[in-house]
């Protein structure tokens, strides 16, 4: 056999080579890698910010005016089942599919129930016919799977533009029998009953925490159970408010006030501090500056989705 | 070298080769450069997890972004790539060709490893190998996650044109005298993890697309918030990646046939049972990716069925070990390091088989699941079994690169600490499974027992790594100052034997 005149012996200076080739890709990784560890994870997911803008049917979010509107519609029918259809009452009757007048921003809160003896569904549409373009949230029930006789949902629907919607039986054909009513939107009142500036300013300062895991408990300034934890804040219609808020924790927050603490898109009267598709990062702080609006009980909230719901909520009381 | 072109040439050239041993040689070097990269961040994890509270690690992300780059490295950018080493040095010899089917494909899918490797290295993502949805989705930061995912997709296409070529060299290109039911076990061995390869891939590309789709807010596929669904993913992922494990195995069960009949100087005890399970192997593989997720809520009688599905694979297993056992049997054994590491893989084959076939148990799994238990079991299988095959076959074939010979006595020494290591860490994990302790941690509470047993695995990771430290200096020495090997028969063995090296059995 002649192989063995062949056979190449790994020299020590070939080994060496391969050393440095690989020692030297490992200390030029591993400055790139030690130098940028924290930018990598810079970044929320594009979606966080879409999530928590506006979805497509409605177009921009609404500022919530805080002012609520309650609609109980009854789905009615004539006892043969398809010569009228309408809500409350008949043609020609009183109460006949109520027109709706409210304004961007309000929130109209519907109390549907089917007390007839047909399949039913609701929702609000901008569309002059048809049964498409239902605003989500708006619904309830739907063409195959309706109310049946006797159930009852509620459903909400907060404008985003001024025009006229329409709120309808979704079940197809229905709406042209006669079950739609209108939705007359007028242009933003604004916060409502809002004094007249006051002259007053209050600072406060919150501090975004969070539990050692980053999850199971968000909060302002302490955690829960401990002293300080979710202040309440009271301040007066018309006064001036300065809200300085800082990132003590290692996740990604931002501030707002709302009328509600899940209704984190619609921060009120200016009070957003960053947002969550631009949050405060951990160690950084914002300022915010407003006056306060109408009277009422609102939350100071972080406004990254799910944060407020995990306990960063606050009372913030205007008198 | 010597399973090489004669002729000595400068690095670069062999760097930019497409030669299948030059290949192999390339997807070795970075498969142990991988090995060592990610078992360091498992001492990491094993150093932290050796006391209840935060020590080491500043944070429980810091952490998860460490065992998710642990997971990736392993299984990705060392088992794989090292199978592929052994494939691309072997199979074209088994099968008497001169070189790969597709040579300039062979270095494409080498050369889709390190760019792939810097984006997973670099970004270090946070949300574990699994990408777990809707975390990946809608709160992973970027741009790791975004990195991981082109990282994944990267490796996903290397290893599909990778499966490509060996299928392709053993059907198409073997020797035209020689039938398929010559091709030698180890050669059958990545037939069959390509086929599967070839299959399986594809859902897990499809996934990560849409992950990536719906991390851009374009799509919903796993994103409930916009009426998606998170188990929907597990299914695409497992149907991946339940059959990935077989990719994994089979080619580390092919080394084990090379090594086992030749250590023990009797011919293999029946090969056409091997070539059997292997294609069993690859057809049940298909039939129990959902064994992963019992716990998602799924009805009595998917459940039942992929239980079933599950324990199909035990008789083409069991066909394997009864295989090597009986070849074992009444042969000269020389207990040499690779012979060592083979056996001490089958007996640790035989253990974490034995676990699955108790976690297959439906009713079992709702206790262990999500708990170390797992953590145990899927890691006696890739380190116990296939990094034990892959690592007696480096030593096996370490002769033959280098022209040297390995020092037996530190190779002895590795294998009986790792072996001892593997034992400690891995058993003790199955029982702290049993005791609660759940997965995916980074602080625990000051339970005695379990302290005590992450302590143990602690040690045992420890015992793993000072192993791995020695191999890593024999190899470094030996393949510079090694003694020269007697390129006919480096392990002294004997006896008629056909040398890898050479395209046909001498004797015949």
């Amino acid at each position: 056999m002649t192989e063995n005149e062949h056979v190449i012996l790994t020299s020590p200076a070939r080994t060496g080579k391969m050393m440095i080739i690989m020692l030297g890709i490992c200390i030029v990784g591993g400055a790139i890698f030690f130098g940028m560890w924290d930018y990598w994870i810079s970044q929320p997911p594009p979606v966080v910010a879409m999530m928590s803008g506006a979805d497509d049917h409605g177009g921009a979010p609404a500022v919530a005016t805080g002012k609520t509107i309650t609609q109980d519609l009854k789905f009615v029918q004539t006892p043969d089942g398809f010569t009228d259809l309408a809500f409350n009452a008949l043609t020609g009757e009183p109460g006949h599919n109520p027109t709706i007048n409210a304004a961007v921003g309000d929130k109209i809160i519907f109390n549907v129930s089917n007390q007839d003896g047909g399949f039913h569904a609701f929702g609000v549409t901008a569309d002059a016919e048809g049964f498409s373009g239902i605003v989500p949230g708006s619904e309830v029930a739907s063409a195959t799977a309706p109310l049946q006789k006797g159930e009852s949902e509620t459903s909400e629907f907060v404008p985003a533009e001024e025009g006229t919607y329409y709120y309808i039986c979704t079940v197809p054909g229905h709406r042209e029998l006669g079950m739609v009513g209108e939705i007359i939107v007028g242009p933003s009142e604004g916060p409502a009953e809002a004094a007249a500036p006051t002259g007053v300013s209050h600072d406060f300062t919150l501090n975004f925490v969070e539990s050692e895991d980053g999850f199971s408990d968000l909060a302002f300034n302490a955690l829960t159970g401990e002293e300080g934890h979710n202040p309440d804040l009271v301040v007066n219609s018309g006064d001036e408010v300065t809200i300085t808020a800082a990132n003590a924790g290692k996740g990604f927050h931002a501030f707002g006030v709302v009328a509600a603490p899940d209704d984190f898109n619609n921060a009120l009267w200016g009070s957003e501090i960053a947002s969550s598709s631009a949050p405060l990062k951990a160690g950084e702080s914002g300022t915010t500056t407003f006056t306060a609006g109408a009277p009422g009980t609102y939350y100071y909230i972080c406004t990254v989705p799910g944060h407020a719901s995990l306990g960063m909520q606050g009372s913030f009381i205007v008198e | 070298m010597v399973l090489e072109l004669q002729k000595p040439r400068p690095v670069w050239q062999i760097m930019f080769s497409t030669h299948h041993t030059d290949v192999g040689l390339l997807y070795l070097i970075s498969s142990i450069a991988f090995l060592f990269m990610g078992g360091a961040l498992a001492l990491l994890i094993r150093a932290e997890l050796f006391l209840p509270e935060a020590q080491l690690i500043a944070d429980a992300m810091t952490f998860n972004r460490i065992f998710t780059v642990h997971g990736t490295t392993l299984i990705f950018l060392f088992l794989l790539p090292s199978a592929s080493a052994v494939g691309n040095y072997f199979v074209p010899i088994m099968v008497r060709y001169k070189d790969m089917a597709y040579p300039k494909l062979n270095a494409i899918a080498f050369w889709m490893i390190p760019p792939g490797a810097a984006l997973i290295w670099l970004g270090f993502a946070d949300f574990t190998w699994y990408a777990t949805p809707p975390y990946s989705i809608i709160s992973a930061p970027g741009p790791a996650a975004d990195m991981w995912i082109f990282g994944l997709k990267i490796l996903g296409i290397s290893s599909v044109l990778g499966a490509i070529n060996f299928v392709v060299t053993i059907l198409k290109c073997k020797h035209p005298d020689m039938s398929i039911g010559q091709v030698p076990l180890l050669a059958w061995a990545f037939l069959s993890s390509s086929l599967i390869v070839l299959v399986a891939i594809p859902t897990f590309a499809a996934a990560l697309l849409m992950l990536l789709t719906d991390r851009l807010g374009v799509t919903g596929f796993f994103n409930p918030a916009m009426g998606g669904d998170p188990i929907a993913y597990a299914h695409l992922f497992w149907f991946t990646f339940h059959p990935e494990v077989y990719v994994l195995v089979i080619p580390a069960i092919g080394m084990m046939y090379e090594i086992i009949p030749r250590f023990s100087r009797k011919p293999i005890f029946s090969k056409s049972s091997g070539i059997f399970a292997f294609v069993l192997l690859s057809i049940v593989s298909f039939s129990s990716w959902a064994h992963h997720m019992y716990a998602t809520g799924m009805s009595f009688t998917e459940k039942t069925v992929f239980m079933l599905g599950t324990l199909a694979a035990v008789p083409a297993s069991g066909m394997h070990v009864f295989n090597f056992v009986a070849t074992m049997w009444n042969g000269r054994i020389k207990f040499l390091t690779p012979m060592m590491w083979a056996i001490g893989g089958i007996a640790l084959f035989f253990s974490a088989g034995a676990g699955g076939v108790a976690n297959a148990a439906m009713p079992l799994d709702f206790t262990t699941h999500d708990t170390y238990w797992v953590v145990g079991h899927f890691h006696l299988f890739v380190m116990g079994t296939i990094a034990f095959g892959t690592i007696g076959f480096i030593y096996y074939m370490f002769p033959y690169v280098t022209g040297r010979m390995y020092n037996e006595t530190m190779g002895k020494v590795h294998f009986i600490l790792s072996f001892v290591g593997t034992v400690l860490v891995f058993f003790t994990q199955h029982v702290l499974g049993l005791y609660g302790m759940p997965r995916r941690i980074f602080d625990y509470p000051a339970i005695p027992e379990w302290i005590a047993m992450n302590q143990i695995a602690t040690v045992g990771a420890m015992i793993i790594g000072v192993s791995m430290v020695i191999f890593l200096i024999n190899l470094i020495h030996s393949s510079a100052k090694g003694k020269p090997a007697d390129i006919h028969d480096p392990f002294g063995l004997g006896g008629k034997y056909y040398y890898p090296f050479e395209s046909k059995n001498p004797h015949h």
